[in-house]
């Protein structure tokens, strides 16, 4: 149905190629799961996959991709000449559709629901009213949409946006779908529609290739496995074959965790001991229904928080769970001082900080954002996370120009990114942003640590510095509170959990 | 799914079907007939008419507040100054009513003023009406229906969103720099003050977002040659084609019995 031969792949002639010999071929109705660290060059892959990164002649690929469909062969040939056949991305679009690793980069942006913006394919090719309805209702339906047709897109969550942006893959009914971590920010029930969706999909005779650094339940569904390491295939075989090999051992491809029966232990506490450093106090909040927003959900007037109350100790790591849209984004956002509470108390360190501007709650409290590119503005890697350290400015931590260039070095070197310093913040790969935001975190040294969806797109190496950074932060006496879908990792970092079900919290 | 689900018939009746059962075309055919009435009669009735109308859709339509808060900001200022200039000196005025100083106030500079307030309102009222009240989408699938490319109809939605997706997108770049220490007055005054730190990764953040959405826009069909359709359900009925044509011809012969004696005017007038 595809093959693809990728024998060399380059955005500029002389650079280092990206991706070098690779073969796959996709047959109707299987699964394919395309593993590796990050920086592996999988989502790279998935773009020339995808069609993304040789239209337009921005990438210079040598090599052939071949599509088949409805009886016809489309055979296309590419010696990184300006005489290479032309790609033309709308019409491979329609059979070969790709949901990007960032979800919300597939949105038009333009469309005003949820419905329109799963209609906008359909609208282009043409198809009639009636079918197309249809067709939007059933994508909706499938990914568990259904009652968020009418939401604007700039309005739903994390979660919520990823499932829109699967459903406007499927929509148009494609040969094959490729998902770049496809898992990533969706609830338990997101993961099931998922699985049932991949499982529809293939019995219909769809081919999926998912894109993971995680070997998780989705891609151990798959029949193939091909491991890539440096943009290369490092192995291509069966699951068991691929996981039994040394290269997948030493790759940083995270193997699902099993589940975890208890919390981690916390640490003792005296009844009269010390006075919790982050707290919501009886905290109810609602959504202007007329602002965009993201990381929180709008729902017809009712509060996202109601009388919800969070209370969390020196040296403790506290997880919040609970489903896509649950208001997890907006309880952290509130103790980042980012949202005043409609009614009740927020308290850092005892005092009420109702009249505090955010900038100087900051410097208690660290926030890691659920959407790292929202946090990165500086030029450089280092710049970034030296941002705020020194100045004179209000809020700045007012050290001197060498101690905060050695505090943002150590950060970079927690997070494992120190000969990435002088790197633009965009040109990393996602998951390495996400780290790099951690460490913009991590230098102004919080006592109030906020990480909203820490883990995803995360491989092992990069998980690995998340844990010893929330470790370090706890054992050194500051507060952490996480949101996360990733229950059994959840499980083994924090000291207890609670779920956040109709704006209120509850013991998990 | 434990969510209620949402079906076809269910959604007919909202958000598909647009602003109730006018076309966005009707709406705009109308606004232009009272923009037009307002410009070719120097009446007060005439004014005051299209004036009322515009308020009375706009109530009708629920955006009567919004509608009258922006008009607000344009006539406003506009009505002061046209009070101060023609209100206190006004050189044609013969019924003098009070004079401090060098100013004084003439019952015909006053109804100068007032007539020009009232037809600005008019004008302002109508057009916002019409742009509050009009979906979006709606008026971009009566557009491209009617031949309008599919592209131009993109670029005119993000361009009436643009304003609401940079101000988001501000927002965010100016949360992440709170959170490490940004300290922001309250109000719109500290806001435009730390708005300096954050247009340089506006536009990098805009840049680097228009390359991924111009690749999945194109693999998403924007580009396909071909006739489109439209989810959204375009209102329509021989009644209101009927009217829209009516309008538009009644407006044309008014535009051309106002133009053509003004040009044969300047033209004779040029001749001599």
């Amino acid at each position: 149905m595809l093959a693809a031969h990728v024998r060399r792949f380059a955005y500029d002639d002389g650079a280092a190629p990206l991706l070098h010999d690779i073969r796959l071929e996709i047959v109707p109705g299987s699964l394919t799961a395309v593993l590796g660290a990050s920086g592996s060059g999988k989502s790279m892959l998935a773009k020339v996959l995808a069609g993304w990164a040789v239209a337009g002649g921005h990438g210079r690929l040598q090599g052939t991709l071949e599509l088949a469909r409805d009886g016809r062969r489309e055979h296309l040939d590419f010696r990184g000449s300006p005489d290479d056949p032309r790609l033309r991305l709308g019409a491979w679009g329609q059979h070969v559709a790709y949901v990007p690793q960032r979800a919300a980069d597939l949105l038009t942006g333009a469309a005003a629901t949820v419905g329109e913006e799963l209609a906008f394919g359909l609208e282009q090719r043409g198809t009639p009213r009636a079918e197309m309805l249809a067709q939007v209702d059933s994508a909706a339906r499938v990914m568990g949409l259904g009652g968020l047709l009418e939401r604007e897109p700039g309005q739903l969550s994390g979660g919520e946006q990823r499932r829109t942006a699967i459903a406007c893959a499927i929509v148009g009914r494609p040969a094959v779908v490729l998902l770049d971590e496809p898992t990533a920010s969706l609830d338990a029930e997101g993961a099931a529609s998922l699985s049932r969706l991949v499982g529809a999909l293939r019995a219909a005779g769809t081919a999926v290739v998912v894109f993971t650094a995680t070997a998780d339940a989705l891609a151990r569904g798959a029949s193939r496995w091909l491991l890539l390491e440096g943009g290369t295939a490092a192995v291509d075989g069966t699951p068991a074959e691929a996981e039994a090999s040394a290269a997948f051992a030493a790759s940083g491809v995270l193997r699902e965790e099993a589940a975890v029966a208890a919390w981690r232990p916390g640490p003792v506490r005296a009844p009269e001991g010390p006075a919790p450093l982050a707290e919501l106090d009886r905290v109810t909040f609602a959504y202007d229904g007329a602002r965009a927003t993201r990381g929180g959900t709008v729902n017809s007037g009712r509060p996202v928080l109601d009388e919800a109350s969070l209370a969390v100790f020196p040296g403790e790591v506290v997880a919040l769970t609970g489903p896509n849209g649950a208001g997890k984004s907006t309880s952290l956002r509130h103790l980042a001082g980012l949202l005043r509470p409609d009614r009740g108390q927020v308290r850092i360190d005892g005092r009420d900080i109702l009249d505090d501007p955010a900038g100087r709650v900051a410097g208690t409290v660290g926030t890691l954002f659920q959407e790292p590119k929202d946090q990165l503005f500086e030029r450089t890697a280092l710049r970034e996370v030296a941002f705020g350290l020194s100045g004179r400015s209000p809020g700045s931590l007012r050290l001197s120009r060498d101690e905060a260039r050695r505090r943002a070095s150590e950060a970079l070197e927690a997070v494992g990114l120190p000969g990435r310093a002088d790197t633009h913040p965009y040109e990393l790969p996602v998951s390495e942003q996400r780290l790099l935001a951690l460490a913009t975190v991590l230098a102004r040294q919080p006592r109030v640590l906020l990480l909203d969806e820490p883990t995803v797109g995360l491989d092992r190496f990069g998980l690995a510095r998340l844990e010893a950074a929330v470790r370090r932060a706890a054992e050194s006496g500051a507060a952490v509170v996480l949101s996360t879908h990733a229950l059994a990792w959840a499980r083994r970092q924090a000291h207890r959990g609670l779920v956040l079900t109709r704006g209120r919290f509850e013991a998990a | 799914m434990t969510r209620p689900e949402a079906g076809p018939a269910a959604l007919a009746s909202s958000g598909r079907t647009a602003s109730g059962r006018l076309n966005p075309l009707t709406g705009l055919v109308l606004a232009g007939s009272g923009a037009v009435a307002c410009l070719a009669w120097a009446s007060w009735g005439t004014w005051a008419a299209v004036l009322a109308a515009a308020l009375v859709v706009a109530a009708k339509a629920r955006i009567l507040r919004r509608v009258v808060a922006a008009a607000s900001v344009v006539v406003v200022p506009f009505a002061v100054w046209a009070l101060v200039i023609h209100g206190l000196f006004f050189p044609e005025g013969r019924t003098v009513l009070v004079v401090v100083g060098p100013a004084r106030v003439t019952s015909e500079g006053l109804a100068y003023a007032g007539a020009i307030i009232l037809r600005t309102a008019s004008l302002v009222v109508v057009m916002l009406a019409f742009s509050l009240w009009v979906r979006v989408p709606t008026l971009r699938a009566a557009l491209v229906r009617r031949g309008v490319p599919a592209q131009l109809g993109y670029v005119l939605a993000s361009a009436l969103g643009l304003a609401a997706a940079v101000g988001e997108r501000l927002r965010r770049i100016r949360e992440a720099q709170e959170a490490r220490g940004l300290v922001v007055r309250k109000g719109p005054g500290g806001r435009i003050l730390a708005a300096r730190l954050q247009v340089v990764p506006l536009v990098l953040q805009l840049v680097d977002e228009a390359g991924e959405r111009a690749a999945a826009l194109e693999a998403r069909g924007n580009a396909l040659p071909g006739r489109r359709s439209s989810y959204v359900d375009e209102p329509d009925s021989q009644l209101q084609r009927v009217l829209r044509w009516t309008l538009a011809c009644v407006c044309a012969v008014v535009v051309a019995s106002v133009v053509v004696p003004a040009v044969a005017g300047v033209l004779a007038g040029a001749a001599r």
